[in-house]
């Protein structure tokens, strides 16, 4: 389909216009590493079951995928507020054709970004993983960009404007990350916390990254905590779901006419 | 007689308890240079989403390139064009970027479109600026670059709901310039919105608007001479009691 295909290709070079964005992201989880894992790793420290800088690897790639997916899809808002979604609104293309060429340009932007700094990240903390369970680890970005790029549009579209950009970050995207096992492991969560980790699609593709890259330390219990079909099965889920959600979002009559009505009247 | 390319019939829409517009019927022939006059807020605006499928209508019917509008919207987005107020350009790329990004999403195949887009970017004085990036251009520049996106897909009926607004009047001359050599070129309908009286004057026939009601139709001429006045803003004032100036008052 072209106009997903155009859509992607829009995405991909304004991405490669802004440089700060790229360096950010890439960059992003080695501050992690080096400041969280420097603090966490002293606690861990003793128990000597896992370096907790390898511990973090899979989350560190969790948190590249949802930042690359979730700001990508986020840029809708942007888009609204500059007028290019009424462009693409004009199209003789579906609404649904939008939501899938927007998820799929979070997808290809999250999964690059995320390939990138695992090529950086595994060396340097001596993760050398098996060419299968590096494939199990490209199907868990794949899947976990499509799935936060999903979500990131139901969110997006239900952003009145720039101004809520804020809230999402405090009260959508830090929990995510912190709810996601990237950091410490969900089980040690009480169970109404727990809860929320289940309903947040970045612990499915940051369990299904423990399972491709912490496998040795199953037994210690720091590998993945669901079946990697479940977290599998739940990311399809979350994309299907926020993609179907997402599409009559789009057209909503606030993005065209009514916010500009309302100035007026 | 020739083919209709947009009838209305009792077309409206209401915003919650708001009447943006009420009952409109509506001809516009093929061909036709067609003006909806009107003050801010009178549902200029509003008729234009409507026929273009981007609002559904509270109630009423219409079509467009003899496409209904609720129960045909892709074929109706299909032969239409559309300039907005402001522009829909993607500032950070540049002006080709932004026609290639268009032509895919109207399903251009790039061997039609590389050079439609060439052809369209130096007949509008575009093709010196055609790298650089839609934010360096002048407004002017970035008006002709989005009437030449709404133009790409050689549309039936364009679309043009207030083109000029904010443009300087040399950039308003060359806009108009523009359209006038599209309209011969091609035979090519226009629906033009707008609350400049020295724009409505040109149109074939106007539609004079206030709020969300449809108050005179006609042409310009016959306009003035059944209200027996010398120009089309003292048509507005006699036939809605107030005067066309006053904007915003929605």
């Amino acid at each position: 389909m072209r106009a997903v295909y155009g859509i992607v290709v829009r995405e991909l070079v304004r991405f490669r216009r802004q440089r700060a964005r790229v360096l950010a992201s890439i960059g992003r989880p080695f501050v992690w590493l080096i400041f969280a894992g420097a603090g966490y790793a002293a606690v861990f420290a003793g128990r000597n079951e896992i370096d907790y800088r390898v511990y973090m690897a899979p989350g560190l790639l969790g948190m590249v995928v949802m930042f690359g997916a979730l700001l990508a899809a986020l840029s809708t808002v942007t888009d609204r507020d500059a007028g290019v979604l009424r462009m693409v609104l004009v199209a003789p293309i579906r609404r649904s054709t939008i939501a899938l060429g927007k998820a799929l340009g979070a997808t290809v932007l999250g999964t690059t970004q995320a390939v990138v700094v695992a090529a950086l990240l595994l060396p340097l903390v001596h993760l050398r993983p098996s060419l299968a369970d590096g494939l199990l680890a490209g199907l868990a970005l794949v899947l976990s960009s499509l799935a936060l790029g999903a979500v990131g549009l139901v969110l997006a579209a239900s952003i009145r404007s720039l101004e809520n950009f804020a809230g999402v970050m405090n009260f959508v995207v830090f929990p995510m990350l912190f709810l996601s096992g990237a950091l410490y492991p969900v089980r040690h969560l009480g169970p109404v916390l727990r809860l929320v980790a289940y309903v947040n699609p970045l612990a499915y593709g940051v369990d299904l990254l423990k399972h491709a890259l912490l496998g040795a330390w199953a037994g210690a219990g720091y590998a993945g905590e669901l079946s990697p079909w479940l977290d599998v099965a739940a990311l399809a889920g979350f994309a299907v779901a926020g993609l179907v959600a997402a599409a009559p979002l789009l057209a909503r009559e606030g993005g065209v006419t009514r916010t500009a009505f309302r100035e007026r009247a | 007689m020739t083919a209709a390319a947009i009838e209305a019939r009792g077309l409206g829409k209401d915003f919650g308890s708001i009447r943006a517009l009420d009952q409109l019927d509506l001809d516009v022939r093929e061909g036709e240079f067609f003006g909806l006059l009107g003050p801010n807020g009178a549902g200029k605006t509003t008729t234009v989403h409507l026929l273009a499928t981007l609002l559904a209508p509270t109630r009423g019917t219409a079509r467009v390139g003899g496409h209904d509008v609720a129960r045909d919207d892709l074929a109706v987005r299909r032969v239409i064009g559309l300039v907005f107020q402001d522009t829909t350009l993607d500032r950070d790329l540049t002006v080709q970027e932004n026609l290639r990004f268009a032509a895919r999403l109207w399903n251009l195949p790039g061997r039609l479109a590389v050079p439609r887009i060439e052809a369209l970017v130096r007949q509008f004085g575009l093709f010196e600026r055609r790298a650089d990036p839609v934010r360096t251009l002048s407004g002017g520049m970035r008006r002709a670059a989005d009437l030449a996106r709404g133009m790409l897909h050689e549309p039936r009926v364009l679309f043009l709901d207030e083109p000029t607004a904010g443009l300087d009047p040399r950039a308003r001359r060359s806009l108009w310039d523009l359209i006038r050599r599209l309209r011969q070129a091609s035979g090519l309908t226009v629906f033009l919105t707008t609350h400049y009286v020295e724009e409505a004057e040109p149109c074939d026939r106007v539609a004079v608007m206030d709020h969300g009601r449809l108050v005179a139709l006609g042409t310009p001429a016959d306009l003035k001479r059944t209200t027996g006045v010398g120009s089309l803003e003292e048509v507005f004032l006699a036939r809605t009691g107030h005067p066309l100036a006053e904007t915003g008052a929605g």
